[in-house]
């Protein structure tokens, strides 16, 4: 019996150099690290500031293909711009901090967790935020736990702004841990 | 849908407070594609979520995309609906029930389950999900949206 093993170029097309380099990244990934399960106790915290530059909303909204106007603080042409949504200037995709949560809950300062899988989320939005704040995004593990013989941690969130202190979003999210 | 000047939603979104319940949202429809799913801001980071070979040695039949991107599609969704008022107090729950294999058409749904008077507005609860082209759902949860 043979099991079929995909190619490096089977989803996109590639030249031989462009597949050496690829492998050589995902080599460079192969890091000895615990699982998340052990990685977490019940009751840290961790938290980070994020500066939510115009690019990095653009970054996060081309690769979702969400071409919504309200969230261009950035043009090309015309480069940084104010913006225009009903709140003024640019403002931030909703649940754009909701993405950047894992690089806080998951210590960066550690080798990453592979084998974790983000499950749920349930976000509150209090207040939209404007592109190029700064937010303060602060993680509390809350709860480890088994269900049909899977792992779960569960994390809260708060996001606010680090001058104003306004609130902006909260959250409970949970992670599947090999 | 109500013409914009540049493509945005109406300010207010297209749903007002007389919407009944059992109102069906149109969604969104996008493919996953390997070039999106392993961009660097998404999910680069770990090749499970671009690269066939290392996905194929977890177990996986392709590589899949962060639970965030449907996230991303469904509250795209939201504010074509709800417009600014997506923005201030509302709630948005997604349980990713499976993965997203790269190559799928993704579509977004959302029905109103229910509607609550609140001061002068109205508090809004839809159901929301995403699925792929044999109707398969990947991810399920719910909105709820106050429009004053």
């Amino acid at each position: 019996m043979t099991t079929d093993v995909p190619a490096t170029d089977s989803l996109r097309p590639m030249t031989e150099i462009q597949i050496q380099q690829t492998r050589e990244f995902i080599e460079s990934l192969q890091e000895e690290c615990q699982t998340y399960w052990d990685m977490v106790s019940v009751g840290d915290e961790l938290s980070r500031d994020l500066h939510i530059t115009p690019e990095l909303v653009i970054l996060y909204a081309d690769a979702v293909e969400d071409y919504n106007p309200w969230y261009e603080g950035w043009r090309m042409n015309t480069w940084h711009i104010e913006g225009e949504s009903p709140f003024g200037g640019a403002i931030v995709p909703p649940v754009l901090v909701s993405h950047f949560v894992l690089s806080v809950q998951f210590d960066h300062t550690k080798p990453f967790a592979i084998g974790s899988i983000h499950t749920y989320h349930d976000t509150q939005i209090h207040a939209p935020i404007p592109v190029g704040a700064t937010v303060r995004i602060a993680t509390k593990a809350i709860d480890k736990y088994e269900k049909r013989g899977r792992r779960y941690v569960r994390h809260e969130v708060t996001v606010t702004d680090v001058e104003s202190g306004r609130l902006y979003l909260t959250e409970v999210r949970d992670i599947l841990s090999l | 849908m109500q013409a914009t000047r540049n493509g945005a939603p109406p300010a207010d979104g297209l749903l007002a407070k007389d919407t009944p319940v059992g109102f069906e949202l149109v969604g969104v429809k996008k493919k996953a594609a390997i070039q999106l799913m392993g961009s660097r801001l998404w999910g680069r980071f770990n090749p499970n979520h671009w690269d066939p070979l290392y996905a194929s040695e977890t177990g996986l039949s392709a590589p899949i995309q962060t639970g965030e991107m449907s996230s991303a599609y469904l509250a795209e969704m939201c504010v074509n609906y709800f417009g600014r008022h997506f923005f201030t107090n509302a709630r948005m729950t997604c349980k990713y029930v499976a993965s997203t294999f790269a190559n799928e058409v993704i579509t977004t749904g959302g029905r109103i389950r229910e509607k609550t008077p609140e001061g002068d507005g109205v508090r809004f609860v839809v159901d929301i999900w995403a699925e792929n082209e044999a109707g398969e759902t990947k991810t399920v949860g719910t909105v709820e949206v106050l429009i004053p």
